[in-house]
């Protein structure tokens, strides 16, 4: 009982879930605010600046306001955090491959990592702050726009090899990289990933110049931290996923590390050069462009195969 | 059994405080300058003197802040504002005093419509002068600030344990 045990557990807390992804993604968030900050000419932050962030937030006095749920507003930053751990069990995180896998994990994934969008929008439609409710509002806007696209990009590698099990799709992309034969899928896919993390330019559901922190606005302490944590967690897990279905899969820790920070350094790229989008502007770039382009590699896919076969 | 508890209590006490000087995010509240103060803050951000290099970051809300920068004399209209704005930071929370109207009023001082300087109306753990202060000054000021932290918290420390 002890033998079965203790590895799980371990699997758990330490590796793969649980400890590792903490730090991957504190070493993923920071090269991000240092990159940022070299191509905007400045120093950037130190490299434990991340871990001091958390630290401090965890040690801060935490007030749940009036008007709000109480036990929602504890609970929701858990549940995020949750879902995004979860996730981090069904990606080949640091090139060692999936630890659990089932036919359709692929989909399970994808909603797992979504969560956190849809716990951050109940968040702030819990409390009675008007930011926080702009920001729902916003986040949720957001969340129906590029989850389609999203999927539908991430689903394209899934229709060639057949699967919808991450690793059955990574054995099947290991022969061809699917960037080269499905380059509109790529593209909407690391776009959707920025939307998904709300990074710059699609960065309207927190836009600190017009609504203060969106719906994070009431949070502090350790619920911000959770929160916080989920995000970089995201960004990880993200950037995983999509360097293992579009960049020929993942199988050694220097092939992780060499594709997931080539595809960081592209997302930063973005992130430096645009400004942010309108929640409109945004919703209609998702809608008429990225969901229509990736309809149109679907085709392209299936008429392939069609005369493949 | 108590010996290496109080060792327990005085890691985490440290770990803590670390956390605490390298990340103070700060929220920017004028309390009726002539704006002069608040350019010179702008111009602390701006990436010239990048001040993410000690981890100071500006908030948007007095939930996620833990320095309140204030500038210019206390306004009798800003007064309630500034009292709400303090008492929505979460503790542990410092305040410091921007610019010589800050401090006591400056060229306001005695005026009929202003309080004086931000500590008549709450606490302030650190004062910037001029009129108005450098970028430079500014950032010293608060590095200070975060680096007088530490004797105190230590005695608090040595109180507790
Ligand atoms: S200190 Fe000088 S610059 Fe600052 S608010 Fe007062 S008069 Fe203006």
């Amino acid at each position: 009982m002890m033998g079965t045990i203790l590895p799980v557990l371990a699997s758990l807390l330490l590796f793969p879930g649980g400890l590792t992804v903490f730090l991957t993604g504190m070493a993923y968030e920071w090269m991000n605010r240092k990159l940022l900050a070299r191509f905007q000419t400045r120093v950037g932050p130190r490299w434990f600046q991340p871990l001091a962030d958390v630290i401090k937030l965890l040690a801060k006095e935490e007030v749940v306001p009036e008007d709000v749920h109480p036990g929602l507003f504890t609970a929701l930053p858990v549940v995020a955090l949750a879902g995004c751990l979860t996730a981090a069990l069904y990606v080949p995180l640091w090139g060692v491959g999936p630890l659990y896998n089932f036919p359709g994990d692929l989909i399970v994934t994808l909603f797992l990592l979504s969560l956190l969008t849809l716990c951050l929008g109940i968040a702030g439609a819990n409390t009675f702050d008007r930011f926080s409710l702009v920001g729902a509002t916003r986040a949720f806007t957001q969340l129906f726009s590029y989850e389609a696209p999203f999927l539908l990009a991430l689903l394209g590698p899934a229709f060639v090899a057949g699967s919808w099990q991450i690793d059955e799709i990574m054995a099947s992309g290991a022969a061809r990289w699917v960037i080269l034969t499905q380059p509109i899928g790529f593209i909407v896919a690391v776009i959707g990933l920025i939307g998904k993390l709300e990074l710059p330019p699609f960065d309207a559901p927190e836009a600190e110049t017009e609504i203060v922190a969106g719906s994070l606005t009431e949070y502090s302490g350790r619920g911000l931290a959770l929160f916080h944590m989920g995000k970089i967690i995201e960004l990880v897990l993200g950037i995983t996923l999509i360097a293992a279905l579009y960049l020929g899969g993942l199988y050694s820790p220097l092939d992780f590390l060499i594709k997931t920070i080539a595809l960081l350094i592209v997302i930063v790229i973005l992130e430096a050069l645009f400004a942010r989008l309108r929640i409109d502007q945004s919703v209609g770039l998702w809608w008429r462009y990225g969901t229509l382009l990736v309809l149109l590699q679907w085709l392209g896919t299936i008429f392939w195969k069609g005369v493949a076969i | 059994m108590d010996g290496s508890r109080n060792h327990v209590i005085r890691t985490l006490e440290t770990v803590k405080r670390w956390g605490r000087l390298n990340s103070p995010w700060a929220l920017h509240f004028n309390t009726g300058s002539c704006n002069g103060c608040d350019i010179e803050i702008l111009a602390t951000l701006t990436p010239r003197y990048d001040v993410e290099r000690f981890g100071i970051k500006l908030q948007g809300s007095p939930r996620h802040a833990d320095v309140l920068l204030c500038t210019g004399p206390v306004t009798r209209q800003a007064h309630d504002r500034l009292l709400r704005i303090y008492a929505q930071m979460h503790e542990p929370k410092y305040v410091v005093a921007i610019g010589s109207c800050a401090l006591s009023g400056g060229v306001f001082a005695d005026c009929y419509n202003t309080l004086g300087g931000i500590d008549q109306v709450i606490p302030v753990d650190a004062y910037i002068p001029g009129c108005p202060p450098r970028p430079e000054a500014i950032i010293d000021g608060i590095v200070k600030l975060l680096s007088s932290l530490q004797p105190v918290e230590l005695q608090m420390e040595k109180e507790t344990v």
